[in-house]
């Protein structure tokens, strides 16, 4: 009988088979990437900046491979939306990398759960030394238990075509921005309405009414969550104001992230936004053109500036076999002209004093956001900070979608982050 | 009489010629007008990825949205594929993807062929079983799972996720496949009996050429479940060298902004595989059962 | 001969069931060794309290169930869950089917409109959410700009924006990924049809839509059985669609439960709730498969 040509069936599938591998060859013949065999090779979960690029990360990976053939690092990309979900279940299943690059704030969540070893028993004294000490901020309980990668205040870029000069105050804000705006050419200020990640812009509101998030005991800690204070209430009114009243902001915030909302502003379509130091390679990105000025993010009348800074550390897992390695890498880094170039391409000032002298940082971007850290105030150190983060972005929307008023809204929010915290 | 063929007049008699044939051919007009416009809703995004890819960054974001680049470029293709190791990802995704697809056929055919022949005991509640695979969702079991990988010494390696999406890609292939075997009338099968054949040149000379549409349906659903795979990548693979293409596309997302007309450049790359494969495979899933045993 | 028959068939079936073990070990052995200590682990962490790691600290019982269970916004989300579950496996059912209908209709260029067809579920899930992200996006989106260009509306939703459309278009995208595999798996199961009974029932003079409802939907009725099932499961737990897209905003009025499972368990760290979740979603599916199982093997018999 006849049957079914398999054979010819075959062919295809070995093609493809071959079609694929065909790749992989070439690559394996330019590959030096593995670092296998080598005595300590420690890992390094390596969260993406923009700007940074891959040329980067497997030129640094390779110049300290190079160096001792006894301590080896793995760099290993890991995307930042993903970091999070990463880190967890390596360290739920018991098997964290050797260093990871993280957010600050996370850090207290990984330390109450015992899972942090100190960067100073495997770090050199004069890597830590060089640190500027106001960058070092991933102190829990009195020790340094992250070294700062990256740390940059937010302030405000503003463009100089749509824009009316440079706001004192958030009430002046308002008036430029109502003088700036004519739709749908240009807008006058740029809102994400979408939830994301972060809680960013209402906190740039809430620090310039001069509110904060929490109190403060006389311990350190944090008491009943304070967003429902008056100066709360008022800066989610002046935000509702803008999008809903004024209508000053970018047609459909409702739907975009900070992600998809930016490039609003690198395509010459508003006059301010409140953004951080990737601003100025986005833009080049993009291809913008108009004259940009950088100012500071402006307090309400009769407050204090207050912009909100954000860093970024490495920490360092006490279940991980590789650390000396991975001190020995971080030495290797911090101390070569590459944690410079690092700065450079991700656009965050130095954290260094051997990289601040370098005249890449001499740029006006730079003096502002300098100036900015001084009154700079972070995101609260608490480990519930996630989920206290979801109830006021759920605030945030509420009043947005008019579903509540802002107070209303508040109220609701600081009860359930009260809750959240066990805070009667 | 021969021993081990069977005779073809028995898969005749069962099977005659395709369905497809002439009872649509006054409908022709409507039928290729009806898939254009199913063809332009679905592949929408498509048309969007196409017209990314062809612009430079510079030409990403402009209001309002142009169709046509004003600047079509190929350079985005050169980019992704000589600075961002594109090939290597390539390679993982073909090695764990092939490897799940073929270890999904070896676990599954049997399985299928005694859920649909044989009667024994416990064959509802085998089939049940491979149900519940599918009711955790890979987000629920990642953690356990984890730690099961680092004890048997499966993080960071092929053969992890190989298992993983072979056993996540089970029950689809079990329960079509026992269903497609229940299909094939007994007499045929009989026939060959009383031929002499033994009960697996049966199986591999008869049920499955016949069953050959439903072996490329499960075959074409692991690859591409598996090419596609992003969690358990994810989770277990720290290994650069070992990160199949869905990770690698997540480079192109960064932190503050994607770089769309990569990752867009990209995407596309990673589907062609894909459909090349099913191009060349898809005649069998069509052909497969009648053209193939009738006609030779 | 008869009874020679008779003779042979008990023998055979004691070797039937032995060769049907033999044949299935493989596939459960790596089922339960895969499979039965994650289950187990999250049946653990539904009755105890976690830390944020999600290992176990101290027995609860039933506490976190009743903690899960009292929230309203848990029902209202298992309700959508539902909803989300019932109108995408309808929606991908239909488009499946005409597109298989549609497909199988010899024409020239057959074979390349059913590979571009394959496209939406030969691409990687988060990249083509993504990817829808930016058609929907309100400025830079090509769909709203289209929308407006052909004169189909000239005030187009902003999608992500509110409850409800951001539901539809996180649904549009879920039935979106999963129509390509459903007209597959209909067009393979359609060629098994002969054509004689196509060709008989021309002479009975009969119309197409008679035929489909008689003769094709009849034959792929296990098909169809089959892949409803299946999609609904995967369906239930499509994680990336809602949760890439809305988040699950505004305020969690597009969350349904896999996304709420994914939050708790991965944003604020409470495994044990999230754990429950799971529980729950899989009696819901359980049920829902006996269901359909009770039904598959009534009629094979």
């Amino acid at each position: 009988m006849r049957r079914i040509r398999f054979g010819k069936h075959l062919t295809v599938l070995l093609a493809m088979i071959v079609l694929m591998g065909l790749p992989s060859m070439s690559f394996a013949a330019g590959k030096t990437e593995t670092a296998a065999g080598a005595a300590s090779t420690a890992t390094l979960f390596w969260a993406g900046y923009d700007g940074v690029t891959e040329d980067y990360r497997k030129g640094l990976q390779d110049a300290f491979n190079a160096v001792d053939p006894a301590y080896q690092i793995d760099i290993v990309p890991v995307p930042w939306d993903q970091m999070k979900d990463k880190l967890t279940t390596a360290l739920a299943g018991g098997k964290p990398p050797d260093i990871s690059i993280i957010g600050t704030r996370w850090l207290l969540e990984y330390e109450e759960l015992g899972q942090l070893a100190e960067p100073g028993a495997y770090v050199g004294k004069a890597t830590i030394d060089d640190i500027f000490a106001g960058a070092k901020e991933g102190v829990v309980k009195g020790k340094l238990m992250g070294l700062p990668v990256a740390a940059g205040a937010r302030f405000m870029a503003i463009n100089d075509r749509i824009g009316k000069g440079v706001p004192k105050t958030m009430e002046e804000l308002r008036e430029m921005a109502i003088a700036a705006n004519d739709p749908p050419n240009q807008y006058g200020l740029f809102m994400v309405g979408q939830k994301n990640t972060e809680l960013t812009e209402f906190a740039y509101y809430l620090y310039a009414a001069g509110g904060d998030f929490f109190e403060k005991k006389a311990d350190g800690t944090f008491g009943k969550s304070t967003v429902n204070s008056a100066a709360g209430v008022k800066a989610l009114s002046f935000m509702n104001q803008l999008a809903n009243e004024d209508k000053v902001v970018q047609d459909g915030y409702l739907g975009m992230t900070r992600i998809q909302g930016h490039p609003m502003f690198y395509a010459d379509k508003i006059g301010y936004v409140m953004i951080g130091a990737w601003v100025d390679s986005a833009m080049k990105q993009a291809g913008s053109t108009f004259p940009v000025t950088y100012a500071q993010i402006p307090p309400f009348a009769g407050q204090k500036s207050t912009p909100l800074i954000i860093t970024d550390s490495i920490a360092f897992f006490s279940g991980a076999k590789n650390l000396k390695a991975a001190g020995k890498f971080v030495d290797f880094w911090y101390q070569s002209e590459w944690k410079g170039k690092f700065d450079e391409l991700a656009g965050f000032p130095p954290i260094t004093k051997k990289a601040s002298t370098l005249p890449a940082f001499n740029t006006p971007m730079y003096k502002v956001m300098s100036e900015a850290s001084v009154n700079a105030k972070g995101w609260p150190l608490i480990a519930t900070w996630d989920q206290c983060q979801d109830q006021i972005w759920d605030a945030v929307s509420k009043v947005y979608l008019k579903l509540a008023t802002p107070k209303e809204a508040l109220d609701a929010a600081a009860a359930a982050i009260d809750k959240i915290n066990n805070i009667k | 009489m021969p021993s081990s063929v069977v005779n073809p007049a028995y898969v005749n008699r069962a099977y005659k010629k395709p369905a497809v044939a002439k009872w649509k051919n006054k409908f022709k007009p409507l039928v290729i007008f009806l898939t254009m416009v199913f063809l332009l809703i679905m592949l929408f995004p498509f048309f969007v990825m196409i017209t990314m890819m062809l612009r430079t960054s510079q030409e990403v974001y402009i209001t309002p949205p142009r169709w046509i680049p004003q600047a079509p470029t190929l350079k985005n293709f050169v980019l992704v594929w000589s600075q961002y190791l594109l090939a290597g990802y390539f390679k993982s995704s073909a090695i764990i993807a092939i490897g799940a697809s073929a270890l999904n056929m070896l676990l599954s055919i049997p399985a299928a062929y005694a859920i649909a022949r044989l009667r024994f005991r416990g064959r509802q509640v085998s089939l049940y079983l491979f149900l519940v695979v599918q009711m955790f969702s890979p987000v629920v079991v990642v953690i356990p799972l984890f730690k099961t990988f680092a004890r048997i010494n499966l993080l960071d390696s092929y053969i992890g996720l190989i298992v993983l999406n072979a056993v996540f890609a089970m029950a689809f292939s079990i329960w079509l496949l026992s269903g497609y075997f229940k299909s094939i009338p007994k007499e045929i099968e009989e026939a060959a009996f009383i031929d002499g054949a033994t009960r697996f040149q049966t199986v591999i000379k008869v049920i499955l050429p016949i069953s050959a549409p439903g072996l490329v349906t499960t075959f074409i659903y692991t690859f591409i479940a598996a090419w596609n795979e992003f969690l358990f990548a994810l989770s277990f693979i720290q290994n650069q060298t070992k990160m199949p293409l869905t990770l690698g596309l997540y480079r192109f997302v960064g932190r503050w902004s994607s770089q769309w007309e990569l990752l867009t450049t990209a995407a596309f790359l990673a589907i062609i595989p894909v459909l090349v494969l099913f191009y060349a495979i898809q005649q069998r899933l069509v052909g497969g059962l009648t053209g193939g045993a009738v006609k030779g | 001969m008869a009874e020679r028959a008779l003779f042979a068939k008990t023998r055979f079936q004691a070797k039937e069931s032995r060769l049907a073990y033999l044949l299935l070990l493989p596939s459960v052995a790596c089922i339960l060794g895969f499979m039965v200590y994650p289950l187990i682990s999250v049946g653990l962490m539904s009755i105890f309290r976690t830390n944020r790691l999600g290992w176990l600290q101290k027995f609860a019982g039933l506490e976190n169930y009743y903690s899960v269970m009292g929230d309203k916004e848990f029902w209202q989300i298992t309700g959508r869950s539902i909803l989300w579950t019932t109108l995408a496996v309808l929606s991908k059912t239909i488009f499946g089917m005409v597109i298989a209908l549609l497909l199988n209709v010899k024409y020239f260029g057959r074979k390349i409109a059913r590979m571009l067809f394959i496209a939406p579920w030969a691409s990687s899930v988060p990249i083509s959410v993504l990817l829808w992200s930016w058609v929907y996006h309100p400025q830079f989106g090509l769909l709203n700009h289209t929308l407006k260009m052909t004169g189909i509306t000239n005030n187009p939703p902003v999608w992500l924006g509110y409850p409800l459309s951001g539901f539809i278009a996180a649904i549009w995208v879920d039935i979106w990924i999963g129509i390509p595999f459903m007209a597959l798996v209909f067009l393979a199961g359609m060629q098994a049809i002969p054509e004689d009974l196509y060709e008989s029932a021309d002479m009975d003079g009969v119309n197409a839509f008679q035929k489909f409802y008689y003769i094709t939907l009849p034959s792929i009725r296990r098909i169809l059985q089959i892949s409803t099932l299946l999609s609904a499961l995967w369906t239930f737990n499509d994680f990336n669609s809602i949760y890439i897209l809305t988040a699950g905003g505004p305020v969690n009025m597009t969350d349904i439960l896999i996304t709420s499972i994914y939050k708790n368990a991965f944003v604020y760290a409470r495994f044990d709730k999230a754990a429950v979740m799971a529980i729950i979603t899989f009696i819901i599916l359980t049920i829902l498969s006996s269901i359909y199982a009770r039904h598959y093997f009534r009629e094979e018999n």
